[in-house]
């Protein structure tokens, strides 16, 4: 149980940090394409900030969604035992993209994630869920091959 | 006479002090339902805007009755609907005024103004009605459509407008109306001095703006006063000028309702950086001028607030009507001098604020 629970935890991380940075560079991008100029320093105080303030909000949306996804996902593998990565994958990215979809219907505003208006933005972040799908199968039931790599080369 | 008497008190037992004022209130009219703008009527009793999609008038007494209105293309949903009523400045004379609101559909929306003339005679129509403004582009979604106008000294008609929300780098683009303060005449052309009479939007006279709540010219000191609302924090107060970018969304003191930064950019060169900002948003959705001094209603903050010129600077005199409770849409000071609010729900009131 403490596996799971590691596993879910740092998923939610993960992809919480990916995420995070990811809207950034799209926010950011928007604004560069109006011919602001941005340096490092501030696009790395940006990114600091978000991960400070916009990543907690995020992982409160990932939490309940994985949480569901990851559920089915191992129901299904039950059935289904040599695809249960791709299960933990794709359910992990289906689930986020859902997720979204009912968030701004419930939401006063269009789109609530601004990174999320443009469809390659929508797609990244989402794909933010798959990776914590990943994460998470990897922790709990790593393969074989992956318990045989070593920590440090 | 009682501020007189309060401002010697005040001297004689601390040597120097500024007055506060005290705001007593008096309810006019009650039940209306998410009232959005009012104006007073030369003969008496006012006009009220619903944002579903009424024009009331109120009579001295507090009496209601529905003014006939005909607007095919409104369309009212969440922040959407109908906005402000604005007599002309020779109502008395030719019965004009103008009303904005949100025209077109859920996913094809934006702000239109249309002038008419109200009906001599009550029961009270709006008759005679023409489109003279159509903010383009038509956008998705029923949020920030600025809709505030005020009359400039030339005769010239100025529309806030809004950045629609999730199109807000738009706000930065001359050839959109989205995110600017436009200026155009009574019967809807684009005046020849305007500033950008160049681009596919020549009827902006100001850009940069999020959600613009509160303009008004002040013929005394010829200056126009603004405020637009900033995501999560970030609200403003401007003076606008013919011309001038007042940087939302690449200089803005908010951050976005996610905790994102929106910018990492609080003031920039060549961007108007606002005379008084609300870190955290209270939400201005009104402004009027009173003795000199600005009002400022406020949704969230469910205030009244005024300020006071010193030495060329707004500063905060007061806030005012808490006890309410009350989200507060508009303050409004007609002709008269009276001072008039709007409160901001299903059962909302028009007030008429004293101060003393």
């Amino acid at each position: 149980m403490a596996r799971v629970l590691i596993a879910f935890l740092i998923a939610i991380i993960g992809a919480a940090l990916v995420g995070t940075v990811i809207q950034t560079q799209f926010n950011l991008s928007e604004l560069t394409a109006l011919s602001v100029v941005i340096d490092m320093p501030t696009r790395m105080n940006t990114i600091l900030h978000d991960l400070l303030h916009f990543g907690p909000l995020f992982a409160l949306i990932l939490t309940p969604t994985l949480f569901i996804a990851f559920i089915v996902a191992a129901l299904i593998a039950k059935k289904l035992p040599s695809l249960e990565r791709w299960l933990f994958i794709v359910g992990g990215g289906v689930a986020l993209a859902i997720a979204f979809l009912i968030v701004d219907s419930l939401a006063p505003m269009p789109t609530l994630i601004a990174a999320n208006r443009s469809p390659l933005g929508f797609a990244l972040m989402s794909i933010t869920g798959a990776f914590a799908g990943w994460i998470f199968d990897r922790l709990w039931h790593p393969q074989p091959r992956e318990l045989a790599e070593e920590l440090m080369q | 006479m009682k501020r007189a008497l309060k401002f010697l008190l005040c001297i004689a037992l601390y040597g120097v002090c500024a007055v506060a004022y005290s705001a007593e209130i008096r309810v006019i009219a009650e039940k209306l339902n998410f009232p959005w703008s009012v104006a007073e009527l030369p003969e008496g009793g006012y006009l009220v805007t619903e944002r579903g999609g009424k024009l009331v008038h109120v009579a001295e007494n507090g009496t209601k009755q529905a003014v006939t209105l005909s607007i095919p293309d409104l369309y009212a949903e969440a922040q959407a609907g109908l906005f402000e009523v604005l007599l002309s400045p020779d109502f008395s004379r030719s019965r004009e005024l103008v009303i904005s609101y949100s025209c077109g559909t859920k996913h094809a929306n934006n702000t239109c103004v249309i002038r008419g003339k109200l009906s001599l005679q009550q029961p009270y129509s709006v008759i005679e009605t023409q489109n003279i403004f159509t903010a383009l582009p038509k956008k998705d979604g029923a949020a920030h459509y600025g809709a505030r106008m005020t009359w400039l000294g030339d005769g010239t008609l100025l529309v806030a407008l809004g950045d629609g929300f999730v199109y807000r780098e738009q706000a930065q683009l001359l050839d959109s109306h989205l995110g600017k303060i436009v200026r155009i005449t009574r019967s809807g052309a684009t005046p020849e001095d305007n500033p950008y009479t160049h681009t596919k939007a020549p009827q902006i006279f100001s850009y940069g703006h999020r959600n613009v709540q509160g303009l008004i010219y002040d013929k005394d000191r010829d200056a126009i006063w603004q405020h637009e609302h900033g995501p999560r924090g970030g609200d403003e107060l401007n003076r606008i000028e013919k011309g001038a970018n007042y940087g939302w969304p690449i200089a803005t003191y908010g951050i976005d309702y996610t905790g994102a930064k929106v910018s990492p950019f609080v003031d920039l060169p060549g961007m108007k950086a606002p005379l008084y900002q609300w870190t955290p948003s209270l939400a201005p959705a009104g402004l009027a001028l009173y003795e000199g001094d600005l009002l400022v209603a406020h949704l969230a903050g469910k205030r009244l607030q005024r300020f006071q010129m010193t030495a060329g600077k707004w500063e905060l005199e007061g806030d005012y009507l808490q006890g309410l409770n009350q989200r507060l849409r508009a303050v409004y000071v007609g002709p008269s001098g009276r001072i008039l609010v709007l409160t901001d729900s299903k059962e909302g009131q028009l007030l008429e604020v004293i101060f003393e």
